[in-house]
């Protein structure tokens, strides 16, 4: 598939949003999402505005050769702060996500003038990956608009031998790739009694029976009985990480990290010492409620479940999401097999955090109680919310309206093509997203405060006869996190807490490791060290590491 | 009388072989010994270890001499940028060899385990040399293809053999990695104390110790007993504390396996020691994936490795036993039974039961994320020494290596102990086996052991499928149409497709073609004498059936316009090979 389709005039639609971020040069359409094209723009805008305080790379190319971005903000040698890590656009269809990364660092940005703010680009350093799946994002622009998870490599999605031999038409030639409804007896879904747009299963237990079959826009290209099965668009990435890998699944590729976009993003964060924690924006969501310590998921060899000392900390930056953004009543949304947000915690050893950053508000309940009706139950169908909000908040080209078509696979046949429009669902008009990128810029910016601090107190140094220095101190964290995940402890590549006394010319540590290395230390731990030194002149007692940041205080031995 | 038959019908092949090929000892001074090529075009000595220029040498050397059996070509480059070589072996002038099916070699991926590039260099210069001698041979080279990669881990190959090591070391590859976790990069390697290229074992005489010298053989240190004191204590492997953190040799190089980088049940470090950051993280692993993608042909597989005495078979992690179901175990014991009594010695096992548990083993993707038949042997074992399976007379003695250094390699296995001033651990003694003992056969032992091991994996080669199209018939069904229906044998014991590759849908169906006629239907045949059959609705000219299975058959049927034609049936089978015949 290689369709191409720019979106023309932005520059006239371009100015009239400059309206709501002053200090954004150029940003999207209201109610649209970026190309890649525009992606590159603002993020290049970005950085030529805050030079001091980004930089943009690209970390490797997808498989059609679009740039994976890499926006690196904070002030000074970013490599050697700690770091957040804030992914999105690995699941292609969420554009939401994206939108979000961008708004997120536009406005990190814009206040970067602010004291506050500045100091936290001071210390810290926000690396931010706004489409790692940048192939699939681009079928929003693209003709026809189809709802895409998987990269440009080229998939036997159906593993027949034959490559996209079965793509999807735009039966109805609106651009957009949604179903196609028979009406067939052996068909199992009826008109749902909420929202009769709707197609729900029909429940032999509510004595329902179906009425139509339901297939995707398309014809069976191939006569395999299958329709639509093996079209565009490769590996879809958010299956294709090494955790709880779902091996030969449509979508999943031959193995797990087979695509160049997510090596290129593992590559970048397992050499980057200093991330302490992952964010993603994806349809996964562990920080509406936090996943709980189940003790049958971690006693085996493979670990499926969170941790007991990691458990804790999930909640509490659940508390903490929850408040900040003051987003409530999120549908479950559990991660799916092999995802990225699950494999940063797992393989990556990093606290791990997934929100998709939007999800369809819950509506108001029914207010027609006159003439004695009892309040509608409401639906708890997601297409009927997600209709009766864009109903209500005016969001169109949502649905596209079940109309006839002669469908040559159903000759002579009652078929309709309609349902909801790719993308819609998961990704809200754009305007929708500005004050839920404020929300989540608060909770990141309050996250980051929380952040270990190492420090260390009580130094204490005790001359003993002949030019023995006894140096004792305590190492404490002072942030409201862990130094660092339990699971991260396990995890080689994770570097561990270290307390080292550097020492001078003609100085000894004569008792005591020169070189602690330990676990992660919980919020307002604190360890005594000791070194019997010999020698004099100036020392230096070392704590932290690449996550938490140095604290280092020089000691003079007498 | 009868004896003087016998005799003569004894001897009739060889009158027959002697008029067929005259002057083929010319080059002896004397008499080829069966079963040995007697003047090779590219000369060779088995009885040593070849370093990277050794390696490229002889596959230069073999593509040159034999152009149309030998072709070279480099899967990719090693981290330090290295050729990973592969012998492409075929009758390149009979068939389409990237059409034959193939049979993939590799050896050395753990760069301490030498001789599996021996073994597969062996194995790619027996079949050449032997073209048009030995009949079996030469058939194969006819039939199959031959990815021959010698070495998978050349640039920790070199290492080994060229820097001071240890029998152990480096099982890894060279990318540099901070192994200890404090921020600083392969800091405290072995150190070479004594200058002679070996890392041998530091011990020091103290009465603290609990080791003691055997009295019946000075190289070995063995416990004291539990009443008596001991003499020594064992410091571990040549080396000093290079970086000061109050440990010795704990950042080396390399830290990682190269046999824990791959795509099936792949799992982190800690819970799989030797994995890096996804299956693939190393560029051999990446280079050797894409040539075997690259070549769908490849329907069975070996590795080579050390040490033990093993044919072993997948799955390596308990986890993956329900995907190996009885039809191919069944597939995997007719090789393994066979490879036992070809190699004395060694055992047919399953990894994850007999040996340890493997996360992301090379074999297991080749078997479970490819669906290839794949053994790893584990070269050499101290059943060859003396001939003897440990716990039969030299029980709870566990000295063969000893005794074997001793009296047939003459002292030349171990460094005797020797006086060293160390600077941490002040007088010690150093010592003990070299880095090519143990692990890697005495020379002399090496041909055999190659040779018997290549003899196992041509019986495994053998068995991938040999398609035919053994029975073409016709049959008038009246109103101008008729029937047409074919037998497709696969004559070895390998289907096309494994039953979990059936199950995962791996390997696209073979194809059965019908050409010189216009079929209207096509069907396969699941009962010939019930007229029992499935009718494959769409595209009628190609049949896909989903496997051929082994020492098995499948039969299809068309129904086709007018009577007589002339039928050609036509098999594509990616692993298959193909084949075609016309009535």
């Amino acid at each position: 598939m290689k369709h191409r389709f720019l979106p023309t005039g932005l520059a006239g639609v371009l100015s009239c949003f400059a309206v709501f971020f002053q200090a954004v040069a150029q940003t999207p359409p209201a109610g649209s999402y970026s190309s890649s094209a525009l992606l590159s723009t603002r993020l290049k805008t970005l950085t030529s505005r805050y030079g001091a305080l980004t930089n943009l790379q690209s970390i490797g190319k997808s498989r059609e050769g679009k740039d994976v971005w890499l926006l690196t903000v904070g002030r000074g040698a970013a490599a050697q702060k700690p770091a957040i890590a804030i992914v999105a656009g690995v699941q292609g269809a969420h554009l939401a996500g994206t939108e979000l990364a961008v708004q997120l660092a536009e406005k990190l940005l814009a206040a970067s003038g602010q004291d506050s703010v500045a100091r936290l680009l001071d210390s810290k350093t926000f690396y931010i990956f706004p489409s790692v799946n940048p192939d699939a994002q681009e079928q929003f622009v693209a003709k026809p608009r189809f709802e895409r998870t998987g990269n440009g490599a080229d998939t036997d999605d159906d593993r027949d031998g034959r490559l996209n031999e079965d793509l999807f038409e735009d039966l109805n030639k609106d651009g957009l790739i949604t179903q196609i409804r028979v009406e067939d007896p052996t068909g199992t879904f009826i008109s749902s009694k909420d929202d009769p747009r709707v197609l729900v299963k029909a429940d032999p237990a509510k004595s329902e029976t179906g009425r139509y079959l339901v297939i995707s826009e398309g014809t069976d290209n191939d006569k395999d009985g299958a329709f639509n099965e093996d079209g565009a668009g490769g590996v879809a990435l958010d299956k294709n990480f090494t955790f709880d890998y779902p091996f030969f699944t449509p979508g999943s590729g031959e193995m797990p990290v087979s695509e160049p976009e997510n090596r290129a993003l593992l590559d970048f964060l397992y050499k980057a010492p200093n991330v302490y924690a992952v964010f993603t924006f994806g349809p996964y969501n562990n920080l509406s409620e936090a996943p709980k310590f189940d003790r049958t998921k971690t006693a085996r060899r493979i670990i499926t479940g969170i941790l007991e000392k990691d458990a804790p900390v999930g909640d509490q930056v659940s508390k903490l999401y929850n408040s900040q953004t003051a987003l409530k009543d999120a549908p479950p949304m559990p991660p799916t097999k092999g995802n990225f947000a699950q494999t940063a915690y797992y393989h990556y050893g990093r606290f791990s955090f997934s929100t998709p950053g939007w999800w369809t508000p819950k509506s108001p309940a029914s207010a027609d109680t006159t003439k004695g009706k009892a309040a509608a139950k409401p639906s708890d169908n997601d297409d009927v919310k997600f209709l009766k909000w864009a109903d209500a908040n005016n969001v169109r080209e949502v649905f596209v309206n079940w109309q006839p078509i002669e469908h040559p696979d159903f000759p002579g046949r009652k078929a309709e093509v309609g349902g909801m429009a790719p993308f819609a669902k998961l990704n809200p008009p754009v305007s929708f997203l500005n004050e839920i990128a404020d929300k989540h810029l608060k909770f990141m910016t309050a996250f980051v405060r929380q952040m270990p601090v190492i420090d260390v107190v009580n130094l204490r140094t005790e001359s003993l006869s002949g030019g023995l220095t006894r140096v004792t101190a305590q190492v404490i964290n002072r942030g409201l996190l862990p130094t660092g995940s339990e699971i991260g402890d396990r995890v080689r590549f994770v570097p561990k807490m270290k307390v080292e006394l550097r020492t001078g010319n003609g100085q000894a540590v004569v008792s005591g490791r020169k070189r602690i290395l330990r676990s992660p230390m919980a919020a307002g731990e604190s360890m005594e060290v000791t070194f019997l030194v010999s020698g004099t002149g100036r020392a230096t007692l070392e704590a932290g590491n690449a996550m938490t940041g140095l604290k280092s205080i020089d000691i003079t031995l007498k | 009388m009868k004896k003087i038959f016998f005799l003569f019908l004894a001897t009739l092949p060889f009158f027959v072989f002697a008029q067929q090929k005259p002057a083929q000892n010319d080059d002896l001074t004397g008499l080829r010994a069966v079963g040995s090529p007697a003047n090779p075009k590219v000369p060779m000595r088995w009885n040593h270890y070849n370093d990277y220029a050794g390696i490229m040498k002889f596959c230069q050397d073999m593509a040159k001499a034999h152009p149309n059996l030998v072709k070279l070509e480099s899967m990719g480059k090693t981290f330090q940028g290295r050729d990973l070589w592969v012998l492409v072996v075929s009758d390149f002038k009979t068939g389409n060899a990237d059409r034959k099916p193939g049979f993939y070699i590799d050896g050395n991926i753990h760069s301490n385990e030498l001789q599996g590039s021996e073994i597969a260099m062996y194995t790619a210069w027996y079949l050449a040399e032997n073209f048009g001698t030995i009949e079996f041979t030469t058939q194969l080279l006819k039939d199959k293809v031959f990815y021959i990669a010698p070495s998978i881990n050349l640039d920790a190959r070199e290492d080994f053999i060229k820097n001071p090591n240890n029998p152990n070391s480096p099982r890894s590859g060279l990318m540099p990695f901070d192994d200890d976790g404090d921020g600083e990069i392969d800091e405290d390697k072995y150190d070479d104390l004594d200058g002679d290229g070996n890392i041998v074992l530091m011990r020091r005489k103290t009465p603290l110790g609990r080791m003691k010298q055997d009295p019946n053989d000075p190289t070995r240190m063995i416990p004291a007993k539990a009443d008596e004191p001991g003499e020594y204590e064992l410091l571990g492997y040549e080396g000093i504390d290079n970086d000061g953190d109050g440990q010795v040799n704990e950042d080396v190089a390399g830290r990682y396996d190269p046999n824990r980088d791959w795509g099936w049940g792949w799992q982190p470090d800690y819970i799989q020691g030797g994995a890096l950051f996804y299956p693939g993280t190393l560029p051999e692993t990446q280079a050797i994936k894409k040539y075997i993608i690259g070549h769908p042909n490849i329907a069975g597989a070996q590795s080579y490795h050390n040490y033990g005495g093993m044919m072993l078979r997948g799955p390596g992690a308990e986890e993956d036993q329900q995907y190996y179901n009885p039809s191919d175990i069944a597939v995997y014991d007719v090789i393994g039974r066979t490879g036992e009594k070809i190699i004395p010695g060694y055992n047919y096992y399953v990894i994850y039961k007999d040996l340890y548990t493997v996360y992301g083993g090379e074999i297991d993707w080749l078997a479970l994320g490819r669906g290839v038949f794949t053994f790893s042997n584990e070269l050499m074992s101290s059943y060859l020494l003396f001939r003897q399976k440990p716990g039969e007379s030299n029980r709870f003695q566990n000295d063969e290596f000893n005794q074997f250094g001793k009296y047939l390699l003459f002292d030349d296995a171990y460094v005797a102990w020797k006086p060293f001033k160390h600077p941490q651990y002040g007088d010690i003694e150093i010592g003990g086996p070299k880095k090519n003992y143990i692990r890697n056969h005495p020379g002399f032992m090496l041909e055999e052991d190659a040779h018997r091991n290549m003899s196992f994996t041509l019986f495994h080669a053998h068995q991938t499928p040999k398609l035919d199209v053994q029975a073409i018939t016709t049959k008038p069904l009246g109103n101008g149409l008729t029937e047409v229906t074919a037998t497709i044998v696969n004559q070895r014991v390998i289907p096309t497709h494994s039953s979990h590759d059936i199950r995962f849908k791996i390997e696209r169906p073979d194809y059965i073609t019908l050409k010189g006629a216009t079929p209207l239907a096509a069907m396969i045949v699941e009962n010939a004498d019930l007229n029992i059959t499935k009718e494959q609705k769409t595209n009628p000219a190609t049949i896909e059936v989903p496997n051929i299975p082994g020492m098995g058959y499948v039969k299809v049927r068309w129904i086709v316009k007018g009577s007589g034609g002339k039928y050609t049936v036509s098999v594509d089978s990616r692993k298959g090979g193909v084949v075609e015949k016309t009535l």
